[in-house]
């Protein structure tokens, strides 16, 4: 953490700080801004009095990541934040994408956009998962165009398998949401979920905030479906749907169990024409399966409701079970709490992925690397011996 | 060795032939998953399972009259729509002077989507790809001092085809001809509409109810109508390979037979009034075994419902030359194509047939293309003596051998489609569709990377570009014609009527004991329009959206290990480091052109060879594409335009983008485009344009170039 972050979060005021530290309010803003690096004893003396979360290290990486963002540039991110602001699509497509980029230039764009954004406890993210085909994107068409009569604005991150051979993908869901994609009060960004696991894309956390930075109500996040590990998505919303075709259980094969007991309501959808007693009948059993977990534990109480995304049938309900269910959190505070606790989970994601990211880009052309790697190939090192020598080198790094 | 090659001693001589290379290496596998021997003999009829039978008797192989060509030879039927109702009017007086014996008519986009040329969806879509028809004026118009009693017409018409219907019968009446002399064919198969074409207007359940009233009309009052044309054409122009056109359309006929027998009537009332559409590609006996094959299961399958008359089991057919197998480069070459797949529909038994003029990957036909075409067939009929023989390859070892494994693999597809609940259900799963483009996308890939041979496109190039004519159409002109007659025909017409008779529509659409050609023929002749009477159908049965499916990996599995594709990989690495991400592209179809196999093809393509693809939904506005392209922020905006469109959605598309101050995002045009209108398209602003038979990997890497 940088020490601009720790005094923000601590609610201490610069001039107090400095005072703390015995120097000038002014050095201090200049240590803040990068323009200069401390002292060895006060680079000890923070690290202290921060109880280590500010260490000697954050001001060099601090320093590096400040210097290549030009003032230009900064200009042209709080520009772009404004226009994010106002509700402008185009910039805010642009902020998307400069948020998923891989490029370091965009990355570090990205952190000082984010810091710019303020904090928006007024949305309602609501994650919806399900087995492809199950219709999402109908689903989220429908009810999405009921809550923008209602007055909301809503947005869509449908997230979309990448191709684990080309790395390419299909983006297609706007072709499901015909009519949301072209209404004036919907956003749809279609990502790739370029090979992250967890039904999400890499960066839907900071879309998100992109989106209520843009005054959206409603965020939508759908995830690909695939149900490998659909939880990563649980990490990042107020409210968690899943939803089910009217088949039985067989389905769930398919996707994790665990995801059932992440759930906050199930949607058996496509209760329509022959298949509306199907649906009921998925409903009584589901309904009756979770009565039983309802009961045995004192976690969360889950429902089973069903609708016809086709026929626009149920979704009065399940708006009516959202808001409830939303409404309630926020009286008693679980709602924030959540939210909080989510962003630590996201601090931990977002370790994982630049640990994987140096993994790729830097350490696997180390040219000492490689050669471990022809010696575990050769047979002359064990894996266990070659894992702690490089396991080694990273954390005295 | 396998048992079939016995005789020992030819499997000695060939393999000495051969040299190194092993005979069982010179087994064909087709697309279809039929393994063709390199040597047939009289013992393969032995075990062949169809009957081969007699022309003009059950089970039909042989073709559904007794002296086939023989008497008379097959219908010249050059289908054709020249964007207003004159121009049209015109070209089929031209061509019934040439030899031509029986009209087709295309109608535009608009038409086919229920439309009147004044709607505003319809801006670049009105006379392209065929005449425009508001109302029984046009309709008037199109038959001037043609009788109605004595010309054959059909029409390729599925989505707003009770009004055009109704205009046609209305037509003939005001010119003195009684309904039960009209003669012809309305294609009327919405089922192929919702698998391939996507002209469709209302929902599944109220466009079938729609096919049984016609059905029924038909089969009470025009007993020399045929009712439907069950269509195959569409899918293998779609991409299907032989063996799903043709399990797919015997499904699909099925399913018609099915309906009207839910109506209550008979089924010889109406069984031998219903007739079969081919599309006759380059594989040349495949087709003529498909053609075969057809007419022995549809007898099979009409047997289940118990006719008396024999005629119910006799499958007629009409065929056209394949449209894709045309090719944009070296497009002469299209001529030899086009004569060999007609030999091949003559071969296989076709009752008519169309002839695609060689110009047609470029733009809609010239007079001149249009009379090569037309002699095709002449030439065939007249010179070579084919005709004077019924069905001269019957027995052909390799030829009933084919047929019977046709049979076999579509009898496979066929059950396929059984287990799931029938053709209707199998559609709304996207069976069919998935199989389908799974097929086009295999075909594309064996293209790219050489293993199918196309000359003049991936082998034995031109060195020289060759100048073509073409027909070029000011859709601009066309539109302010038609929009001023429609003025005039809102003006003179009694307004009360109007409203009286599309009330009535509305009621009979509710209510399904009333039939609605019936009372649409009466509103026809009060001038409703085909617009008006459409959107009274609609106010019940609601606009029909289609949701998307796109595969993936099929493309990129069959292009394997190819040098290109190492070549785009790193191009694509390049592109990510510079730019922070994949290239994205959105492929749209704007406009009311609803043939998407190309915009697919691109979409599954291009995602395996490593872009991100957006998919734009069907039947966009420009400025909805522009959105799209914004939002999502693409690189690239691939436009796929096959109906003319491009002359008028292309500038739209890159006024939208320019308002929105998105002139960054790259446009691309890919299709049906006249080499005349490149400049055109490249002053305007467009990076790129690809025409028909490009090489996918190629262009891929242009695309990536461009930035």
């Amino acid at each position: 953490m940088n020490l601009k972050q720790f005094l923000k979060l601590k609610k201490i005021s610069h001039a107090d700080f400095a005072k703390n530290l015995n120097i000038s309010p002014i050095s201090l803003s200049r240590y803040i801004g990068g323009q200069r690096l401390p002292e060895k004893n006060i680079l000890l003396k923070i690290n202290d009095l921060t109880d280590g979360l500010v260490t000697p290290n954050d001001f060099y990486l601090f320093n590096e990541q400040e210097l290549k963002l030009d003032s230009n540039k900064k200009k042209e991110i709080k520009n772009l934040a404004n226009k994010i602001k106002l509700g402008n699509r185009k910039y805010l497509g642009k902020a998307i994408t400069i948020i998923e980029s891989s490029l370091k230039e965009d990355q570090i764009a990205a952190q000082f956009l984010l810091n710019e954004f303020r904090n928006n406890d007024n949305s309602i993210r609501i994650g919806i998962t399900g087995v492809p085909g199950v219709g999402k994107s109908t689903f989220i068409e429908s009810l999405g165009l009921k809550l923008i009569e209602k007055g909301l604005r809503v947005a869509v991150l449908a997230i979309d398998p990448s191709s684990k051979k080309s790395g390419g993908s299909i983006l297609g869901d706007k072709t499901r949401m015909e009519k949301l994609s072209v209404n004036p009060d919907a956003f749809i960004r279609p990502s790739p979920s370029d090979g992250h696991l967890g039904g999400v894309a890499k960066k839907t956390s900071e879309s998100i905030l992109c989106l209520e930075e843009s005054n959206f109500d409603i965020i939508f996040v759908e995830t690909m479906g695939v149900g490998q590990a659909e939880t990563a998505v649980y990490d990042m919303v107020d409210i968690f749907l899943l939803l089910l075709l009217p088949s039985g259980g067989d389905e769930l094969q398919g996707i994790k169990k665990g995801i059932i007991e992440l759930a906050d309501l199930i949607i058996v959808n496509k209760a329509d024409n022959d298949l509306k007693k199907q649906a009921e009948i998925t409903q009584r059993e589901y309904k009756n399966a979770i009565s039983i977990k309802n009961n045995s534990s004192n976690k969360k109480i889950i429902d089973v409701l069903t609708c016809s995304s086709l026929e626009l049938i149920g979704f009065d309900r399940i708006w009516q079970y959202i808001y409830k269910f939303i409404d309630e959190r926020k009286k008693n505070q679980k709602f924030f709490a959540n939210r909080q606790l989510q962003l630590s989970k996201w601090m931990w994601n977002n370790i994982n992925l630049r640990t994987e990211e140096y993994i790729k880009k830097d350490l696997k052309d180390k040219t000492f690397v490689k050669k471990i790697q022809n010696d575990v190939e050769n047979n002359s090192l064990t894996i266990v011996d070659a894992s702690n020598i490089i396991f080694k080198y990273i954390s005295k790094k | 060795m396998s048992k079939d090659f016995e005789k020992k001693e030819w499997v000695d001589l060939a393999s000495k032939e051969l040299k190194d290379k092993k005979l069982e290496n010179h087994f064909w596998d087709t697309p279809e998953g039929i393994k063709v021997k390199p040597l047939y003999t009289a013992d393969d009829l032995k075990v062949i399972k169809h009957k081969i039978g007699l022309p003009g008797l059950p089970p039909f192989t042989r073709g559904p009259r007794a002296t086939m060509y023989s008497n008379r030879p097959w219908t010249i039927r050059q289908y054709a729509g020249f964007s207003t109702a004159e121009e049209s009017n015109k070209f089929y007086k031209e061509g019934l002077k040439n030899g031509v014996m029986g009209l087709s008519v295309a109608f535009d986009l608009a038409t086919h989507r229920g439309y009147d040329s004044d709607h505003p969806r319809v801006v670049a879509d009105v006379g392209n790809a065929g005449v425009a028809i508001d109302s029984i004026e046009d309709m008037n118009k199109l038959f001037d001092g043609i009788p109605l009693d004595k010309m054959s017409v059909s029409m390729t018409m599925n989505g707003a085809v009770i009004p055009i219907l109704a205009c046609f019968i209305a037509s003939g009446l005001e010119q003195g001809c009684p309904l039960e002399k009209l003669t012809g064919t309305i294609q009327n198969d919405i089922l192929k509409e919702f698998m391939v074409r996507n002209t469709f207007i209302f929902p599944p359940k109220p466009s079938m109810r729609i096919v049984a009233d016609i059905i029924e009309y038909t089969s009470k009052k025009m007993p020399k109508f045929n009712s439907i044309s069950i269509s195959g054409y569409h899918m293998q122009e779609a991409g299907a390979n032989q063996v799903q056109e043709l399990a797919y359309t015997l499904a699909d006929g099925e399913e018609y037979i099915k309906i009207a027998l839910d109506r209550g009537l008979n089924i010889d009332d109406f069984a031998p009034r219903l007739s079969f559409f081919w599309s006759i590609g380059m594989n040349f006996f495949m087709e003529i075994a498909k053609m075969r094959a057809a007419r022995y299961m549809w007898s099979e399958i009409v047997s289940k419902f118990k006719p008396k008359n024999n005629k119910s089991l006799a499958l007629r057919t009409h065929c056209q030359t394949s449209g894709v197998s045309l090719m944009e480069q070296d497009a002469y070459n299209n001529i030899v194509r086009t004569t060999i797949e007609a030999m091949a529909a003559v071969m296989g038994g076709t009752q008519s047939l169309h002839t695609n003029s060689f110009d047609e990957a470029l733009a809609l036909p010239t007079k001149f293309s249009a009379r090569i075409a037309r002699n095709t067939q002449l030439i065939l009929a007249e010179e070579t003596g084919i005709c004077n023989v019924v069905d001269p390859l019957a027995g052909s070892y390799y030829l009933e051998s084919l047929t019977s494994s046709m049979i076999e693999e579509a009898k496979k597809l066929i059950n396929e489609i059984d287990e799931v609940g029938g053709m209707v259900k199998a559609i709304e799963l996207g069976i069919p569709k998935m199989r389908i483009e799974e097929s086009a996308a295999k075909r594309q890939a064996k293209v790219d990377s050489q293993e199918e041979t196309i000359v003049g496109v991936n082998k034995y190039k031109p060195t020289e570009e060759q100048e073509i004519n073409i027909l070029s159409i000011d859709n601009e002109e066309v539109r302010k014609k038609q929009l001023d007659s429609l003025k005039k025909v809102k003006e003179s017409r009694n307004h009360d009527d109007v409203v009286k008779f599309l009330e009535k529509i509305k009621d009979a659409a509710k209510d399904e004991s009333k039939n609605l050609l019936e009372i649409c023929v009466e509103a026809a002749k009060k001038r409703c329009t085909v617009g008006e009477m459409t959107e009274a159908m609609e106010g019940v049965f609601g606009r029909h959206v289609l949701s998307t499916k796109t595969i993936s990996g099929v493309y990129g599995k069959t292009v394997n290990n190819s040098e290109k594709i190492n070549s785009i990989n790193h191009h694509i690495d390049n592109f990510i480091n510079e730019k922070g991400r994949r290239p994205r592209m959105l492929v749209v179809k704007m406009g009311q052109d609803g043939h998407d196999r190309g915009a697919k093809l691109i979409a599954t393509a291009f995602s395996d060879l490593g872009f991100d693809v957006d998919v734009g939904p069907l039947f966009q506005t420009p400025e909805e594409a522009a959105l799209q392209a914004i939002e999502n922020d693409v690189h690239f905006v691939g436009v796929s335009t096959l109906a003319a469109g491009h002359k008028t959605l292309v500038p739209l598309l890159i006024n939208s983008l320019k308002k929105h101050d998105a002139s960054y995002i790259k446009v691309i045009c890919g299709g049906v485009i006249p080499p005349q209108d490149y400049d055109f398209l490249h002053e305007l602003g467009v990076s790129k344009v690809f025409g028909p038979g490009t090489n996918i990997q190629e262009a891929a890497i242009e695309i990536i170039n461009l930035l």
